[in-house]
């Protein structure tokens, strides 16, 4: 009743005015100053020789370092995957064996540092003379090679880092498998599906939208940890950049160099990996 | 419906069941004949879905034997024992019998036709084309013929069980199961789906078990209607014997209670 009187009732127009947050506007102030000032440092500052940097920006050892990073990020990212969809499925398994055995590889990949992991395989060699494919106790010989030359430091870069994204990223697809609820396995059950169709036709492709975005930023901390690689001379980026400076000493300048590209393949890969978490998230 | 010279589809006999140390069935035998609807009630807990589930060996047994159209579920006989079945032979077993969840379960991936014939392409290696067209079929028998391309989040949960019931029609099952089919529904959902329930267990020779708590649906559409308590079968008959004149104390107890 109250509300047909007070809607008749013409309301008077009066402008509205918003909070003002003095402190906000102060605070971004500061910031602005801070990060311009900390640049003009940075672009003037007569120790770094920007012309050093323009210099090799493009040069032909550089790009062809970037080229190995990017050719041992993405085949390591597959290796990784690959590796990551087996481990995660056996840590689901019934069989206690097989679940000890992935939770057991997880812990240890996860846990031994990069570096150690990088040095050890890059340094087979040394624990191993030949690789040998054969009947075992027998004899029986079909193939053998010598380790260094079959584990290049290319190879030994992508094992390295296969193993290491494969223990977070087995990780990770659990994540994915177990947010697949246990009525979509038992309606599966129901219609006659057997686990293998189950998981390759019901869960697999669920759990696939919810790990996209972890992937995303597994494979950006993958490009990024293959710098390390820089220390079984990997001939990645960083590899060629720091032989750059021990020859023309300009350190600095060299690993802006570096830095640069990194966040350039960081910044196109984030957008593509928008767009694949957008049209993922469309159903 | 009733008649008693059809065969018996559903067979079970003295099915024990444990969880841990918990006993939820004790012994239940219930016979039911080709064609014919039985709606299962009773309190929460009483193992009438536990019940329900062993019929397609989603859960195994401890004790007793289940029989669907005369072979023995999820087990086979050998030397007087009871040796549980491999995977295959249980996936096989279980495309006689179609069931339908209280959660729906829809494929959130993928459309409404192809939740429909996705396990018959696939289990049962049928033509995509002829799969897809009696998918249809079936959709507009439930009345959602226009939402064949629809995803499942797109659609009202009634819609969503009307879907998973023909997804369990597609594979041409000699029975359907149903575990509280309205339950998760919206009161004003609840009708649609028991029409379309209704309409299965009224035309065509299909053996229809319903787990339900909906007493006038069950009165409506049931030829037996089985009241569980605490694992066990206390009292079954025609819906008027055990909805409107029960004779154990126990079945007038729960009546008393839901029907008020």
């Amino acid at each position: 009743m109250t509300q047909t009187t007070t809607a008749t009732r013409a309301a008077p127009k009066r402008d509205v005015v918003p909070i003002r947050h003095w402190g906000r506007m102060t605070g971004a102030a500061v910031v602005v100053l801070l990060v311009l000032g900390a640049a003009y440092s940075f672009a003037t500052n007569p120790n770094f020789e920007w012309s050093v940097v323009g210099q090799y920006l493009f040069a032909k050892t550089v790009l062809k370092g970037l080229l190995l990073t990017l050719e041992m990020t993405a085949i390591g990212m597959v290796i990784a995957l690959v590796l990551a969809v087996v481990i995660g499925v056996m840590r689901m398994s019934p069989s206690r064996v097989i679940a000890g055995v992935a939770a057991a590889w997880v812990f240890f990949f996860r846990g031994v540092p990069l570096i150690v992991l990088l040095i050890v395989v890059g340094n087979l060699g040394l624990f191993f003379k030949n690789f040998t494919l054969g009947i075992p106790f027998t004899g029986v010989v079909f193939w053998s090679a010598p380790v260094g030359q079959v584990v290049t430091p290319f190879v030994a870069s992508v094992i390295g880092l296969s193993l290491a994204g494969s223990g977070y990223m087995a990780e990770i697809v659990r994540s994915g498998l177990l947010a697949v609820g246990k009525g979509q396995h038992e309606t599966a059950k129901a219609l006659g599906l057997n686990r293998a169709q189950t998981l390759r036709h019901i869960v697999l492709p669920q759990a696939l939208r919810v790990i996209i975005p972890p992937l995303g930023n597994e494979s950006i901390g993958m490009l990024k940890a293959s710098a390390i690689v820089s220390v079984i001379a990997g001939g990645d980026l960083l590899t060629v950049v720091e032989g750059i400076s021990g020859i023309n000493f300009r350190t600095i300048e060299m690993l802006i160099v570096a830095t640069i590209w990194y966040l350039l393949v960081i910044s196109v890969y984030s957008v593509a990996q928008f767009f694949l978490e957008r049209r993922a998230a469309e159903r | 419906m009733t008649d008693v010279l059809t065969e018996v589809m559903i067979d079970i006999r003295g099915v024990d069941k444990w969880y841990g140390p918990h006993q939820v069935l004790h012994g239940v035998d219930l016979q039911v004949r080709q064609g014919e609807t039985v709606c299962v009630i009773g309190p929460s807990g009483s193992g009438k879905s536990t019940l329900l589930r062993t019929i397609n060996h989603l859960e195994d047994i401890n004790a007793g034997s289940i029989e669907v159209g005369g072979e023995l579920v999820g087990y086979r006989e050998h030397r007087g024992r009871l040796h549980e079945l491999r995977e295959s032979e249980a996936c096989r077993q279980r495309l006689g019998i179609g069931m339908v969840f209280q959660q729906f379960n829809l494929f959130p991936h993928m459309t409404v036709l192809d939740n429909v014939a996705f396990a018959p392409i696939k289990v049962k290696k049928e033509d995509a084309r002829v799969a897809r067209e009696y998918g249809r079929e079936l959709l507009a028998r439930v009345g959602l013929a226009d939402k064949a391309s629809a995803y499942p989040s797109k659609l009202s949960g009634g819609q969503q069980q009307r879907v998973a019931i023909a997804r369990a029609m597609a594979m041409r099952p000699q029975v359907m199961l149903f575990d509280e089919p309205t339950s998760a529904l919206d009161p004003e959902l609840v009708g649609e789906v028991l029409a379309v329930i209704k309409d299965l267990a009224t035309t065509g020779g299909i053996t229809v078990v319903v787990v339900t708590h909906e007493m006038g649906f069950a009165r409506e559409v049931s030829d037996r209607v089985i009241f569980m308590d605490e694992g066990r079968i206390v009292e079954q008959g025609t819906p008027e014997d055990v909805l409107v004149t029960p004779r154990h104390e126990r079945t007038q107890a729960f009546l008393a209670a839901v029907l008020r």
